[in-house]
């Protein structure tokens, strides 16, 4: 039991080490990142990411409604319904759903890219002739996947709130201008900043837990799909966390 | 429609394979269990903590926006209850199992596909089928409705213990059942078994279908991944609208 | 490493009667590997048919497709042993999941692994072995539910002169009497076998 736990937090320990060391050595490069690498991971991770997160966008909007709604109908609130949904999207279920969807699709791909040029050895390769992988290959995509990620935030809570609409339309009969004035009347500009700064913030922790995740891959096609995997895994893992801790500092901010 | 066969086709072929693999070979009961004590193990730290730490989010957005609306916390307690476990348990509950039992299972089966592993099995006189997705997807349909239950309670007793500790008003409304029937809890354990048994279909549907060395298997996990959580949250959607339309 | 859209093989027509010991050369990507799978029904052709005997193998009912593939053994070229079980369980796996009682299936397998010169790693992981040994264990496994056909695909793939040499003795020692169905990039002069065929770019080319 004790021995498990020190194991436990041994490994707390060297994640979080590798963490620091790639967020410094990223934080290091930005005035010298790899334009056109940064270029691709941006297409790579946001623009090829996008028909996923429409998707994502229309089913949670309409799942939010449909939640939302019923409670709405039940307590005789059904005008805030707009408020009430619109709400829940921008500062809690639009970051998080969407980071979840996204730690699958970015993290596990960065992760396995990563995984892939390091146990087929080209990480070292690029050490070897004196080029620095960092400023070539990580740094270029923990940023990109975090400018990606947080794009597409935007995009999906702009789709999202639009099916919201539509839906509460067909299923609650809510005119779709009741919505939108509800919607209008009672969010706020600061409610959109929290929600993207948790997509932010989450965007940042995918980044960097894959790229950790990747780069510490070893062995083959097993250590790729085991890199990949973890990368999933230790980032929704990141992102309840950091949900825990940003949203009592953004409610203080924000209300 | 294509993405909606893209992600149910191959595990709806599996599924049926895997149908007529357990009533020809039935199911191995060991392999099983196995199975259910990897899932159990790695996957309720993850889902504990992920739900209580989202139940106390919850509460945190609900005191700030009662004490600027409506006033007091407690009231809406019991509707918490409710949502939570009819709702959001369900829903957060099946997307983390999706990326850490779509993850794992993806990635095994992958990275057996591409040693050819797969098809040493087939000539050794076993049924990969039987072998290696029987006892994962029966596995997966009884601990996926089980760690619903362990997170809808995370979540209920972090809310209370956040809103009697942190906010210092009676908690003891947000584990209130009050409000709770038998179809809330029906319609909770439909989506955990529905998303139970789509989850290491799909998976195992991506990882069987993975050909050619190291990349193959990168591929394989992330799109297992990404069709095991979109299929979650389909599912999620549909049996939601479809307990809404009969109107309980 | 990727093929995309591209058939692997074109127009082959080839039978093989009962005992002939076959080799096929080709190479890397000519479509040797998939061929081999086809003939042991693990892949069906997307166009053509397998026939073993008179049957072709797309018209079987999976059971019986099952059932005739037990004459088939087959040496993989990445090995595919499971690193999680010991060599001798490795190699009894064929038996047991034919059902063969688990004391006749541990003696047969001894028998076997002591054949192909490893009576000494039993109880060792394959992981712990050499390429070469790794290919015994690969050779005892293919042969000990005595199947009529072996099929071996690139066995000497990543290993030096003198370890080919004796995996291909051990391959003509235990194929006598059995078909053997062989695929190398090029023929060697250590695996003098009766029938050499030649895939180019997936069909079938001028034996030299």
């Amino acid at each position: 039991m004790i021995r498990a736990l020190g194991a436990f937090g041994l490994g707390v320990a060297r994640l979080t080490g590798a963490l620091a060391l790639v967020l410094a050595r990223t934080t290091l490069n930005l005035p010298r990142l790899d334009r056109r690498e940064l270029f691709r991971s941006i297409v790579l991770f946001g623009y090829r990411s996008l028909p996923l997160a429409l998707m994502a966008a229309t089913l949670i909007g309409s799942t939010v409604v449909l939640q939302a709604g019923v409670y709405a109908v039940k307590f005789g609130a059904r005008l805030y319904t707009g408020w009430a949904a619109g709400y829940a999207l921008t500062r809690e279920f639009g970051p998080l759903l969407l980071g979840l969807v996204m730690a699958a699709r970015i993290g596990a791909r960065n992760a396995a890219e990563l995984a892939l040029l390091n146990v087929n050895g080209q990480i070292e390769g690029l050490r070897g002739i004196s080029l620095d992988p960092f400023r070539i290959l990580v740094a270029p995509r923990v940023v990109g996947s975090a400018i990606a990620i947080t794009c597409l935030g935007s995009v999906t809570f702009l789709v999202a709130v639009c099916f919201e609409a539509v839906s509460s339309y067909f299923s609650l009969g809510l005119p779709l201008r009741v919505f939108f004035d509800s919607y209008q009347d009672m969010l706020r500009v600061g409610d959109l900043v929290g929600g993207l700064t948790k997509t932010l913030a989450f965007g940042l922790a995918i980044a960097l837990v894959s790229t950790v995740a990747g780069l510490r891959a070893k062995g083959g096609a097993v250590g790729v799909g085991q890199a990949a995997a973890s990368a999933v895994v230790l980032s929704c893992a990141a992102i309840f966390s950091l949900d825990l801790l940003l949203t009592p500092f953004l409610t203080r901010l924000f209300g | 429609m294509s993405a909606l066969l893209r992600i149910f086709g191959a595990p709806a072929i599996l599924f049926a394979r895997t149908l007529s693999a357990i009533r020809q070979r039935g199911v191995d009961r060991r392999a099983t269990m196995v199975q259910l004590v990897e899932i159990g193990s790695k996957s309720s730290l993850l889902i504990v903590s992920g739900l209580a730490f989202f139940g106390a989010v919850m509460v945190t957005i609900a005191w700030a926006q009662t004490r600027k609306y409506t006033g007091n916390i407690t009231v809406v307690g019991p509707a918490y209850f409710e949502l939570m476990l009819r709702e959001f348990a369900p829903l957060l509950v099946a997307l983390l199992a999706a990326s850490r039992v779509g993850a794992s299972t993806s990635a095994e089966i992958a990275a057996m596909s591409v040693n050819e592993q797969i098809e040493a099995l087939e000539l050794c006189a076993a049924d990969p089928i039987a072998e290696l997705v029987t006892p994962r997807f029966v596995a997966s349909l009884i601990a996926l409705p089980a760690l619903m239950v362990i997170g809808t309670i995370a979540a209920a007793v972090s809310a209370r213990v956040v809103v009697t500790t942190a906010f210092g008003a009676d908690g003891s409304a947000f584990t209130d059942a009050r409000f709770v029937d038998a179809t809330d809890v029906l319609c909770a354990f439909v989506k955990g078994a529905l998303c139970g048994a789509f989850i290491p279909l799909a998976a195992a549907a991506r990882g069987l279908k993975a050909k050619g060395g190291a990349p193959a298997v990168g591929e394989a996990v992330t799109a297992a991944v990404v069709d095991a959580s979109m299929g979650c949250l389909l599912i999620d959607f549909v049996v939601a609208a479809a307990f809404l339309l009969i109107g309980v | 490493m990727r093929f995309g859209r591209v058939d692997a093989l074109v127009d082959v027509t080839v039978s093989i009667s009962p005992g002939e010991q076959v080799l096929v050369t080709g190479q890397a990507a000519s479509g040797k590997t998939t061929w081999l799978k086809c003939l042991a029904g693990l892949q069906p052709p997307t166009s053509g048919h397998v026939r073993w005997g008179p049957d072709d193998v797309a018209r079987l009912d999976l059971e019986e497709r099952r059932r005739r593939q037990r004459s088939f053994g087959m040496v993989f070229q990445s090995d595919a042993l499971f690193d999680s079980m010991s060599v001798l369980d490795n190699v009894m796996l064929p038996l047991t999941k034919r059902q063969v009682p688990r004391d006749e299936a541990v003696e047969r397998a001894r028998a076997v692994l002591d054949r192909v010169g490893l009576s000494a790693a039993h109880g060792k992981r394959p992981e712990e072995l050499s390429g070469g040994m790794k290919k015994r264990v690969g050779v005892a496994r293919a042969i000990v539910a005595q199947p009529s056909i072996l099929l071996a695909d690139d066995p000497f793939a990543g290993l030096d002169p003198s370890t080919e040499r004796s995996i291909a003795e051990l391959l003509l020692e235990v194929s006598r009497g059995r078909t053997l169905v062989t695929a190398l990039p090029d023929p060697v002069a250590s695996l003098p076998l009766a029938r050499v065929l030649r895939f180019e770019q997936g069909r079938l080319g001028s034996v030299p």
